[in-house]
């Protein structure tokens, strides 16, 4: 890279940090006049975050390749007769994908380092090009995958999506509309299974359908408009997820099966004792516990897949080893089967610091994931001497760290009120030096601002939102505390319940163990609140016992990080309070929102219920008036802050990226989103080692 | 005699059941089950679970029966030799543990003969030639052995390694043999990589052992018995290590009982710190994720090893000691 910075430029940033960190519960004034005085250089993090960019597909078909080639040890594969020749394997409609700077080279193991079987978006997310739709490299345009084209209906009832021709599966069996028949008839509508419709299969709370119109033809119908569901078909959702990722752990989503390989474990295709048998025999207290392992990629080995890799070595164990699928669909503008990469080996790394030790010392050849912002200084110390560079990918969401305040808070009926009260958390917001927080924890490449997303996403309700009620004002915040009746302070210079009960203490929950240092974070704004004379009381806990006092209702302010917001009605849950499992705003809202009114209690303010609404007006709206939809409800959230964002767009979450320079085909940023299965929208299958 | 052990045996399979019971109590303590820890791991590994799944897999794992139903459950799989299944790593408890037992004894008993090679020896010599400049080397290092935490150390050597020896960062294995089959050459990687971890769960363990064999011998030297063998004529070393040092030996064999939970658990922090595919950290593991089948059973083989530890620690000493052995006859 043309731009590295020197050593010394880089130690000077980090130096600056570092004290920040140091002096931060001593002297917060004093690193804030002292990050004011410098000078206004280009930072670090603007240099290592480079151009946006990927490799694309080829949808015109007159362009495709007509012959093709393939990995050498698949070649042998089908000399010695093990395997049927190429052009038997591609499917006559191939996914064509441009490769970012060259057409590859056959070979390599990429080397990862992963942290156990709960980590199984750390291969999900390399292999989710067996999702229905996808989106193009940028993250907002919808492109073929799975499948080849799609058509909505003009009422939004219905999505018909046309699959491949020819396309089969890893075994070699053709991939067909019946595997979609089999996955909606035999697993979702199998109560043991499945025992609930899943929202993202439901249109005004009635579920879909799934249709066989031919062979390569499938029809998704609701009895709603659900315009909104290409969207679901791209975005990282139970119905559009892609097999791999859906099908996991537990769950069994995905919208399509290898009804040839799944069958024998379902009682309806043997009988009820043979299918106990089978899983009895093979160590599982009942066929439902079998069939789940059986049917998930990362376990099962034998699992038909359409992934460019396929496990050869299980998730549970110390070495999870993936290997190319020798039917994958896709191939690059010169007719080569891809991926190029023969293996993915990730090794299990008891502990974060290990697996951070491991990248500097050039152990894993591209390592996205579990890479921390904070160890930047000693990726690019050791970057030249090991061999591999250090890439930023910014985030699209708000805000890393933010404060969701609990609207339906009740224990303390005093905190309460004013936790309720729009210019309380105004002051509160304002009472945030963002900037201070950037250099100290974001190593000043975020962006200090709101909740709002980035302007690049056509949910942005534009650049001023991220600044409203979100830039340090301590003179203002001081007048509306004044004004809302809490003037009054006590010996130290903090204000004073209005009860009578002594001094205002509000408590922050923080979760150990977040991307970002959530704990370290709220001890930061906990000083800078001391200038708004407002008291805050930081209590960190296991990441269990945070979740569980967010379901019963008992926190006051939570932090937690909104990534995934930027695509709003795909992901709502750190914005708004619709999901019971993850409520931060409160949960007794959630619960009464998802159960239309039955469960749980509303919330008495009038602009939440507003943006609820139109959260739910979404669905049957199309492309652009729902974005409007959606700027409408981020100005609320933003005016209102019931979630004070701090600093976001930052690459702090699966941003930094540490790439061998042996790779090549590597963009220089890529987007950085759940809904883009980063790193799969840049293609990894198209990644290869240069000579 | 056999009345004796008949009564320790008991005593022996009632303790394991009243540590089997607390082991799961404790581990249900925590708000929330293996579904909350679930779901929170999920969430912030930018991945999300609904609420439908949430309740389908408490259902699948029978965790929305009470809390002793679980364990009546439990216990009786446990009692035809059936672990469960660790919900983390879905697969049974036993193979999960299995895989990384043996590697754990290896670490923890190369720890302990590197110890005991080291600090007998040293702890002799610093004795019998007490305020020699050699005894106060010795002391020196074994004071900065105990007070150095061992976490750090394996930080610090492992950072050291990289950079200046360009080793592998943690583990047992290299790349290329972490997935072979066992062979004299998956043997010898692993003797090749024990050397750092061995040292570093010893340090600690040496010092401490240095400073009480030195002074339990130092309390024998001094008895009357040592300088009539002396006087007899026999030669020094002689004298040394027939009578005091077994003497002073003593107090090892009491410890048994904490050597064998250590040896199958090996040293946590330590072999989190240096990703050694050990017990420790799985135990960590589970009980982070409240994943009760694991943790239970990692903590009852413990609890099983420390009264069978115990019980052997009481044999020796009857065996060596004939002042108990006496005492008990009484």
């Amino acid at each position: 890279m043309a731009t590295n910075p020197t050593r010394r430029e880089f130690l000077r940033d980090a130096a600056v940090a570092a004290g920040g960190a140091a002096l931060a519960g001593a002297l917060p004034a004093a690193t804030a006049s002292a990050q004011g005085a410098k000078a206004p250089e280009a930072k670090i993090g603007a240099q290592l975050m480079g151009k946006l960019e990927g490799p694309e597909l080829v949808l015109d078909a007159a362009k495709w390749p007509k012959k093709f080639a393939e990995a050498p040890m698949l070649a042998e594969m089908v000399k010695a007769g093990k395997l049927p020749p190429v052009e038997k394997r591609v499917p006559d409609e191939p996914m064509v994908v441009k490769p970012l700077q060259s057409i590859g080279r056959y070979g390599g193991t990429w080397r990862r380092g992963f942290t156990g079987p709960g980590d199984g978006e750390n291969g999900n997310r390399i292999v989710s090009t067996d999702k229905i739709l996808f989106w193009d490299y940028t993250g907002t345009k919808v492109m073929p995958c799975v499948a080849k084209e799609w058509k909505q209906s003009d009422d939004g009832k219905s999505v018909t999506i046309s699959l491949r021709k020819g396309m089969k599966w890893s075994d070699g069996t053709p991939f067909t509309a019946n595997d979609f028949v089999f996955w909606y008839e035999e697993v979702y509508l199998n109560k043991d299974l499945v025992p609930t419709a899943h929202p993202d299969f439901m249109a005004n709370g009635k579920s879909g359908l799934i249709r066989k119109v031919d062979d390569t033809t499938v029809v998704f119908e609701f009895q709603d408009p659900n315009f909104l569901f290409v969207d679901i078909l791209a975005g990282s959702t139970a119905i559009g997820g892609g097999q791999a990722t859906q099908a996991q752990a537990g769950r069994g989503m995905g919208a399509y099966m290898p009804a040839h390989y799944i069958k024998q474990f379902l009682p309806k295709f043997s009988s009820k004792e043979e299918a106990e048998k089978k899983a009895k025999a093979a160590g599982f207290d009942g066929w439902v516990s079998y069939i789940r392992n059986r049917w998930d990629w990362a376990m099962n080995p034998e699992l038909p897949v359409l992934t460019p890799w396929k496990t050869v070595n299980p998730i549970n164990t110390p070495t999870w080893v993936l290997e190319r699928n020798p039917y994958y669909m896709g191939v690059d503008t010169a007719g080569n089967q891809l991926p190029y990469i023969d293996r993915i080996s990730m090794t299990l790394a008891e502990n974060l610091e290990v697996l951070n030790l491991r990248a500097v010392a050039g152990q894993y050849d591209l390592q996205e994931r579990h890479t921390a912002l904070a160890k930047l200084p000693v990726f690019l110390e050791n970057r030249v001497k090991v061999g591999y560079d250090v890439r930023l990918d910014p985030a699209l969401n708000g805000s890393d760290a933010t404060l969701q305040t609990n609207q339906a808070y009740e224990a303390d009926p005093e905190i309460a009120k004013w936790l309720h009260t729009t210019d309380f958390r105004r002051a509160l917001s304002m009472g945030i030096d963002r900037d201070q927080l950037n250099e100290t924890f974001w190593v000043g490449v975020g962006t200090a601002g709101s909740v709002a997303p980035s302007e690049s996403v056509p949910y942005s309700p534009g650049p001023e939102w991220r600044k409203k009620w979100s830039t340090l004002d301590v003179k203002q915040a001081n007048a509306l505390l004044d004004k809302i009746g809490l003037g009054k302070k006590d010996g130290e210079g903090y204000r004073l319940r209005t009860d009578g009960k002594g001094r205002l203490r509000l408590e922050l929950q923080t979760s150990a163990g977040a991307f970002v240092p959530h704990t370290q974070i709220a001890e930061m704004i906990k000083e800078q609140w001391k200038k708004i004379g407002v008291q805050a009381d930081v209590k960190e806990m296991e990441r269990s016992l945070f979740f569980t006092r967010v379901a019963s209702n008992e926190h006051q302010i939570a932090l937690w990080a909104n990534d995934g917001s930027e695509v709003l009605f795909l992901f709502p849950r750190h914005a708004l309070p619709l999901d019971p499992v993850q409520a931060l705003l409160g949960t007794p809202i959630a619960r009464w929102f998802a159960s239309n009114g039955a469960q749980g209690k509303g919330p008495k303010d009038p602009r939440l219920i507003s943006a609820l609404e139109m959260y739910r007006s979404a669905n049957g709206k199309k492309t652009q008036e729902r974005y409007k939809v959606a700027q409408e409800i981020w100005k609320i959230l933003v005016d209102e802050q019931y979630s004070i964002g701090t600093v976001g767009l930052s690459p702090a979450t699966m941003g930094v990226r540490i790439v061998s320079n042996k790779l090549g085909n590597i963009p220089a940023r890529q987007t950085n989103a759940q809904h883009a299965r980063t790193p799969c929208s840049s293609h990894p299958a198209t990644f290869f080692y240069k000579a | 005699m056999l009345a004796y052990l008949a009564r320790r045996l008991i005593l022996a399979l009632l303790t394991t059941w009243a540590v089997s019971v607390l082991a799961y109590v404790v581990i249900q303590l925590p708000p929330g089950d293996y579904i909350t820890s679930y779901i929170a791991q999920m969430s912030a590994s930018g991945s999300f679970v609904s609420l439908q799944e949430a309740e389908t897999l408490r259902q699948q794992y029978g965790l929305d029966k009470p809390i002793w139903v679980q364990y009546m459950r439990w216990m009786g799989m446990v009692m035809q030799g059936n672990f469960g299944m660790a919900l983390e790593w879905h697969r049974p408890v036993s193979e999960v543990i299995g895989d990384r037992l043996w590697l754990t004894m290896a670490v923890s008993g190369a720890a302990i003969l590197l110890t005991w090679l080291v600090a007998l020896p040293i702890g002799i010599y610093s004795a019998v030639r007490q305020y020699s400049v050699g005894d106060y080397v010795a002391t020196f290092i074994g004071f900065i052995g105990l007070a150095v935490p061992s976490f750090m150390l394996a930080l610090v050597l492992m950072y050291l390694g990289f950079t200046l020896f360009d080793m592998n960062i943690g583990g047992l294995f290299s790349d290329e043999m972490a997935l072979a089959p066992w062979s004299w050459a998956k043997a010898w990687d692993l003797i090749k990589h024990l050397p750092l971890p061995a040292v570093i769960l010893g340090l600690a363990g040496t010092a401490q052992l240095i400073r009480i064999m030195r002074a339990n011998l130092l309390d024998e030297l001094r008895k009357p018995y040592v300088v009539t063998a002396r006087a007899r004529g026999l030669s020094e070393w002689h004298v040394i290590l027939k009578y005091p040092v077994r003497v002073a030996l003593n107090p090892f064999a009491s410890t048994v009982g904490y050597l064998l939970p250590y040896v199958v658990s090996g040293s946590i922090i330590v072999s989190l710190v240096l990703s050694l595919p050990t017990v420790g950290p799985l135990l960590l593991r589970a009980l982070v994720a409240q994943d009760m089948f694991l943790a239970g059973t990692i903590v009852l083989l413990l609890g099983v090893m420390t009264v069978i530890g115990t019980l052997i620690s009481d044999l020796l000493l009857m065996w060596i000691d004939p002042r108990i052995r006496l005492e008990g006859r009484k």
